[in-house]
């Protein structure tokens, strides 16, 4: 457990260190959110939805708070794959995937906090109809709070297996392209996912991208009820334990294929 | 006439060294086409939605994606010196190498490098853009297909422009990247639609400060018939020279910037 | 006037220091990297130009190509000045800088000297004479269709060579040619930039460590220690000032009976052999070597050469560089 811990500690202290590149990056998804509004708001002027835009607004803002959760990756361990310096950690005697979901759950959550907090401050202050509304109520909000909690889990158990696949071919960049665009256009942040055809929505609001952060903000914005809250949450942990198990089974094979390898 | 000859060369050399890599630059091309296969499914996915924006009909939204897709994705095509291999330049020291050969820097960058792989987006930005006056019902005249070639050719040297600014702060080794791709590619995301339907503060940026609105946008108005804000016809040929205004400003600094490159390495 | 003067060059850098904890703005400290340099070259002439690492060398060197603006002072070649004209200017200079390539690294290299054919505006006749020149001259007939990427490194620096000197430049700017290369590599090239001096009368100003490289070419050197000239003259001149030692290893048949020498010398017993470390200016040799003499039959005596690198390891601690 004491490892774990000074993994956390060490991915805060580069986290902190570059407060440059943190104030650009919130510029920019300020800028990218207005935008956003902006174009939501004027779709909405001539055509409303069920759904209100307040709850839209809100969304796009959650959206951006967080993106930090959904793509960030681990310059230290995809250089190792590159480089094939990851074989010989994959012979110690560790467990390689507990140490790199840790290392990624550290990177995410303290990534998404450092952004998030600043951004929801300024969300929360600009005026009505372009800012953050307040949660449909503080059970949702309670509940929303789990969700991510879950989603987080959730989106480094993904990581993990993506991190294992990237192992296995030689460029992975093209792969890795693709399955990052697919976790951005599934997770609602390209365009909510409330925004996709209602036949398409109740296929993908079972994948497990949604689970990562639409889940938490349907939650949030009152969209899905109090009582649905506990499927939701259900929903997000079979992926979770699912989605681990994957992981596991994939670093394990690797495991014993460099050791096969390595003679 | 010589720098095109130059550039052509430049042009084929680096096509011959992509190809080295053939698996590598197929998958990467790939990866490409779903990433902005994505965004055309996003457009259209709103389109479904919502039908129309202002006075604006599905298809001349997905005419306007097209258009500033086709202009994007040539710039980062044809100017990847500026575009993405710029700081790198710098970083490594090669803009050295550039210095001491009796042609301009700015020629140089942009013989230095190319990115074949955005063909492939400048495939589908030519589709929407064919299915959106489809749907629309274009009219295509001579007039017309000129002003899209002028839209083209502006729109061009505007995005280089703009991406020249992220070279000059090289020079004085700020690091900004964020704002200036707040202009570039936020102003790629953001004009995918008119700015006519932005609020006036967005509306100001992206026609005074990065004129989307005028290399594209007026032009694209004009060509899918629609009222050019009251302004003769005669206009939607002019306002893409911004373009070429914007470039001219941010080349002169550039020369200017150049003054201050201090080269780094021993 | 000489071919290059340079008179009281200056310049500056501004380095931003790392933030500490706890402080908003980061200092700035002003490092000089020239202060007041001035020297000239005819034309034709072989110039080593040496100091120690951050003496300010690459600094000259990249104002005298055209690359850097200097803070303060003059400098023309051949009557231009480099960072005013500089197109003009680097027509007639060639640039090889050791650690970075201006070849291209996935193509064969005869691709790479046609686009520079391109670039320089070399006319075609002229540039099929000169290619075949060099390529004879540098041994490169069989790696021409060979991409960059798959030489050795003596290839490689013979490649980047050719490549700038096709365009006929007047000057040529060499930084640390011969780092990392083996023995025969360097011999080589040695030799040709000698033969390219004396046949084509190429002006060359050559940087580097290597001290046998300025020894085996160089009449002149330059010296440059934190931004200053110290010194200008012939290699063996300077070294005169430095060579206060001498060393001499000797071996005997069965016992001998050493004296003792005089202050500033001394005796090391390796194994059965005595190295005598001994000042010329105490202690003349003749005199040593009757000392050497009288003490036992000797055996061996060898005298160690003079070593160029610990010479100048002595002139840069005196200069306390």
């Amino acid at each position: 457990m004491n490892a774990y811990a000074s993994t956390f500690r060490m991915r805060w202290k580069m986290e902190t260190q570059y407060r440059g590149a943190a104030f650009g990056g919130l510029f920019c998804q300020l800028f990218f959110g207005l935008f956003l509004i902006a174009l939501y708001r004027a779709l909405y002027a001539g055509k409303p939805q069920s759904m209100p835009v307040s709850a839209i607004v809100t969304y796009v803002w959650l959206q951006q708070a967080f993106f930090r959760m959904l793509l960030s990756d681990d310059e230290d361990l995809l250089s190792k794959i590159q480089t094939g310096s990851i074989a010989y950690d994959l012979c110690r005697p560790l467990n390689l995937y507990g140490y790199y979901y840790m290392r990624s759950m550290a990177q995410k959550a303290l990534g998404s906090i450092m952004r998030s907090v600043p951004m929801i401050l300024v969300a929360v202050l600009l005026p009505g109809g372009w800012g953050l509304a307040a949660p449909a109520s503080v059970p949702a909000l309670l509940c929303a709070l789990a969700a991510v909690f879950l989603g987080l889990l959730c989106v480094c158990a993904m990581t993990n297996i993506t991190m294992g696949l990237t192992m296995r071919t030689l460029d992975s960049r093209g792969v890795r392209a693709m399955l990052n665009l697919l976790m951005m256009t599934f997770s609602g942040n390209i365009l909510p996912l409330t925004l996709f055809p209602d036949s398409w929505q109740r296929v993908i609001t079972l994948l497990p991208y949604a689970q990562l952060l639409d889940a938490p903000i349907r939650l949030y914005t009152g969209e899905w009820a109090l009582s649905q809250a506990p499927s939701v949450l259900i929903t997000q942990m079979i992926w979770t334990l699912l989605l681990t198990f994957l992981g596991l089974i994939i670093w394990k094979q690797n495991q014993k294929r460099i050791i096969v390898q390595g003679g | 006439m010589d720098t095109v000859k130059l550039y052509l060369r430049s042009m084929k050399m680096l096509l011959r060294c992509q190809m080295q890599y053939p698996v590598s630059f197929l998958l990467q091309s790939l990866a490409q086409l779903v990433m902005t296969g994505g965004e055309m499914m996003a457009v259209l996915l709103v389109i479904d939605r919502f039908e129309a924006l202002n006075q604006w009909t599905g298809g001349d939204l997905l005419f306007f994606f097209g258009l500033m897709n086709v202009v994007f994705y040539i710039t980062e095509c044809f100017a990847r010196g500026v575009t993405g291999a710029f700081p790198s330049l710098v970083r490594t020291g090669r803009l050295d190498g550039f210095l001491v050969r009796p042609r301009g820097v700015f020629t140089q960058v942009i013989c230095y490098a190319a990115d074949p792989r955005r063909l492939i987006c400048i495939g589908i930005g030519a589709l929407a853009m064919a299915l959106g006056s489809i749907q629309s019902q274009v009219i295509w005249t001579l007039p017309k297909v000129l002003l899209l070639l002028e839209a083209i050719f502006f729109g061009y040297f505007q995005i280089t422009g703009l991406f020249l600014i992220e070279a000059i702060f090289c020079m004085f080794s700020v690091k900004s990247v964020e704002v200036v791709n707040a202009l570039t590619y936020g102003g790629r995301s953001c004009c995918q639609y008119p700015v006519d339907i932005y609020p006036r503060p967005l509306q100001m940026l992206f026609t005074v400060v990065a004129p989307f609105g005028l290399t594209m946008h007026v032009p694209g108005a004009y060509i899918l018939g629609k009222p050019l804000y009251g302004w003769p016809a005669w206009s939607a040929f002019l306002c893409p020279l911004a373009g070429g205004v914007i470039f001219l400003i941010m080349y002169l600094f550039f020369r200017r910037a150049m003054r201050y490159y201090r080269s780094t390495g021993s | 006037m000489s071919y290059i003067e340079v008179h009281d060059l200056c310049k500056r850098f501004t380095v931003r220091k790392k933030r500490e904890k706890g402080q908003f703005l980061r200092e700035k400290t002003i490092v000089e990297a020239l202060k007041n340099v001035s020297f000239s070259i005819d034309q034709g002439e072989l110039v080593g130009y040496i100091g120690p690492n951050g003496a300010g060398k690459s600094t000259t060197v990249k104002i005298l190509s055209g690359i850097l603006t200097p803070d303060g002072g003059e400098a023309s070649i051949g009557g231009i000045v480099p960072w005013k004209e500089r197109k003009k200017h680097v027509k007639r200079i060639g640039v090889v800088f050791g650690q970075r390539s201006q070849l291209w690294w996935d193509v064969p290299i005869i691709d790479s000297y046609n686009l520079l054919r391109d670039i320089y505006r070399v006319p075609e006749n002229d540039y099929q004479k000169r290619l075949r020149e060099l390529t004879d001259a540098l041994d490169l007939g069989n790696i021409l269709r060979t991409p960059l990427r798959l030489l050795s490194l003596g290839q490689k620096m013979r490649a980047e060579l050719c490549g700038s000197l096709l365009h006929r430049p007047e000057l040529l700017f060499l930084d640390e040619p011969t780092i990392g290369l083996d023995a025969v590599s360097k011999l080589s090239l040695r030799d040709f930039l000698k033969e390219e001096n004396q046949k084509n009368g190429t002006t060359i100003l050559l940087t580097t460590h290597d001290m046998e490289d300025i020894a085996a070419l160089c009449p002149r050197v330059l010296v440059l220690g934190h931004g200053k000239k110290l010194f200008d003259g012939a290699l063996p001149d300077l070294l005169s000032r430095y060579d206060t030692q001498r060393v001499v290893n000797v071996r005997y048949n069965g016992d001998c009976f050493l004296p003792r020498l005089p202050k500033g010398c001394s005796v090391t017993k390796e194994g059965d052999s005595y190295k005598i470390i001994y000042a010329p200016e105490q202690l003349q040799t003749p005199q040593l070597l009757s000392i050497l003499q009288s003490a036992g039959e000797i055996r061996e005596l060898t005298a160690q050469p003079q070593n160029v690198d610990h010479m100048i390891a002595a002139m840069y601690k005196e200069m306390d560089l």
